[in-house]
């Protein structure tokens, strides 16, 4: 019994920390998003005449729902070209010989650059003057215009950059899983006759589906919360064409200084998330308990 | 028989030929996909009055590096030092006895308690930046070195519980109940024991939580101004005082991202494990 106390000891520290560093903030959060604080205006505080105002406003706001669709279109994009690339370069990188060895190392260098880094490696090359992919265009004879100054193309820019950034995340997973799939399937496939595509579809594929999901899954969420790269290559811009929910909210407080609405987004944005990952839990165990 | 070691030598040769074209494609994919960054690089060595050249053979100049070395910039890189060692450290302190107490007491709240754990990871940084900088600025500490430090707790005392629970779960228990027998105390069995059993898988920890520290832009970006800005936070203070300066620019990016890239290879077996943490069913 003393043992479970001692126990408790090591547990408690980590506990209180966690509590007050995010149950006391997210509390705080909901409660600054039912009123109107505006900190140019010290009445606003503590003022909860009309709870549900922010809410109701954002509900009116064209701005704000056409920041979801941006977020929308941009996860959708992002999360599947970093699941085929990601697949892609693991299914290369399988065999084991010393290039690709070597080869696992690089390609992860995206994916621990820090962001901004990321952010200022894509903005040379998304600058005309000076990129040499501009440069390249022109020498074949196609110019291209600043890709993140035109309202059609900014997003495409910033889903290129930021595939490129994450797609090491799904491929470290797809690798770890073909390294997983039992040889005596596939070789009895290939003895069958079966082609490449069809061991892959039909053999391979089964054993890593899992595998890609939750990929998928942790890369969905962490799109949601996008930020230096667009802050560095865009600023949401040309118009609000690459504003995604996530600078919505960091404009409307800290930009704006409204902070009850930027709570309102913010909150929405926790509660959307959680609701997305219960939802793939669900879905994950129905798969899980599909395959047995 | 010769018809079969003919075909068994052609297959054998196909397969080669296969392997062979494998190692080519892949060495011509990551030259493609590490170009830009590369370009980066090599800008930070180019002459200022060269920087938008082309040409490869060009005499590489420090001249950059040594203009970053006047400026705010060293103070800057002090900071994110500090900052993103005090919270691992800080991390490792309270998170290491917490993810020891899950793995062996088998508390009936265990669950919760991971849900909560997957929660904080999951939490969109926002959330936590408006209640902690309005709070900061009631309790003075907006623009510290120690609000940073609190703040990577956030992610950081998750991950270490998310990380090292699974290491201590392969340590045998066996291994500290003989230490018990023989007059140890709980606490010196694990520090004894169990803690440099689990030493690599403690080193990877610390490792990931320093890289996530040291990377973050939007915590310090909002948190800091000048006394306690990192250096991601420097590099765009000077890109909106000095405009685009591409040569100083590219060499602060490679500054930054030098210890990041060689922590990374040290630990890049772990790194999956860190970065899905809660998603790799173990």
């Amino acid at each position: 019994m003393r043992r479970h106390d001692a126990f408790r000891l090591g547990l408690a520290p980590a506990l209180i920390v966690l509590a007050i560093i995010t149950i006391g903030p997210a509390l705080f959060l909901v409660l600054t998003s039912l009123t109107p604080l505006n900190l140019t205006l010290p009445d606003t505080a503590w003022d909860f005449s009309t709870p549900l105002g922010n809410y109701l406003d954002l509900l009116d706001d064209p701005r704000f729902s056409r920041s979801v669709w941006v977020q929308v279109k941009l996860s959708v994009a992002t999360v599947a070209v970093q699941l085929l690339m990601g697949l892609g370069v693991a299914l290369l990188l399988n065999g084991d010989t010393p290039v690709r060895r070597f080869a696992r190392s690089g390609f992860l260098i995206p994916m621990v650059l820090p962001p901004i880094v990321v952010g200022i490696v894509w903005r040379v090359m998304y600058a005309v003057d000076i990129s040499p992919f501009h440069r390249f265009m022109d020498w074949i004879g196609l110019p291209v215009g600043s890709l993140i100054t035109n309202p059609d193309t900014a997003l495409m820019a910033i889903v290129i950059a930021e595939s490129w950034e994450w797609f090491p995340f799904t491929m470290l997973m797809a690798l770890a899983a073909l390294q997983m799939v039992p040889a005596a399937p596939v070789e009895a496939a290939r003895i069958d006759g079966a082609n490449d595509w069809q061991t892959f579809r039909y053999v391979i594929f089964p054993y890593i589906q899992q595998t890609m999901l939750v990929a998928g899954i942790f890369r969905l969420i962490d799109s949601i919360k996008a930020f230096p790269l667009i802050f560095v290559l865009t600023d949401g811009g040309p118009g609000d064409v690459t504003e995604v929910t996530n600078y919505y909210a960091y404009r409307q407080a800290f930009t704006f200084s409204l902070w009850g609405y930027g709570s309102a987004i913010a909150t929405l944005m926790v509660i959307g998330i959680f609701v997305l990952s219960w939802a793939i839990d669900r879905l994950t165990r129905a798969a899980d308990a599909e395959a047995g | 028989m010769q018809k079969r070691a003919d075909r068994s030598a052609r297959a054998a040769r196909r397969t080669r030929n296969r392997l062979r074209l494998g190692d080519g494609a892949t060495l011509v994919l990551l030259a493609l996909v590490l170009f830009p960054f590369l370009w980066l690089v090599q800008m930070s060595f180019r002459p200022n009055t060269d920087i938008l050249g082309y040409e490869l053979a060009f005499t590489p100049t420090l001249a950059h590096y040594r203009a970053l070395w006047t400026g705010a910039f060293p103070g800057s890189f002090v900071n994110s030092l500090v900052t993103s060692t005090a919270s691992t450290a800080l991390a490792l302190l309270i998170g290491v006895p917490a993810a020891y107490s899950l793995s062996r007491a088998g508390f009936r709240s265990s669950r919760s308690i991971a849900l909560w754990i997957l929660a904080t990871r999951m939490a969109p940084p926002i959330a936590f930046t408006i209640p902690f900088f309005l709070a900061y600025r009631f309790l003075g500490l907006s623009d510290t070195r120690t609000g940073l430090i609190l703040i990577y707790l956030t992610f950081n005392l998750a991950l270490v519980i998310w990380m090292m629970k699974p290491y201590f779960d392969s340590v045998p228990r066996e291994l500290e109940e003989a230490a018990w027998i023989d007059g140890c105390g709980t606490w010196s069995a694990f520090w004894r024991v169990t803690l440099p059993l689990s030493s690599p898988g403690l080193a990877a920890t610390a490792v990931i939580c320093f890289i996530l520290s040291w990377n973050d832009f939007f915590y310090a970006l909002i948190l800091t101004r000048t006394q306690a800005s990192t250096a991601p936070v420097a590099i765009v203070n000077f890109i909106q005082y000095t405009g685009w300066e591409w040569g100083r620019i590219a060499a602060a990016g490679t500054l930054v991202m030098l210890p990041v890239i060689a922590f990374s290879i040290l630990v890049r077996n772990y790194l999956v494990r860190g970065l899905a943490a809660g998603g790799v069913k173990e």
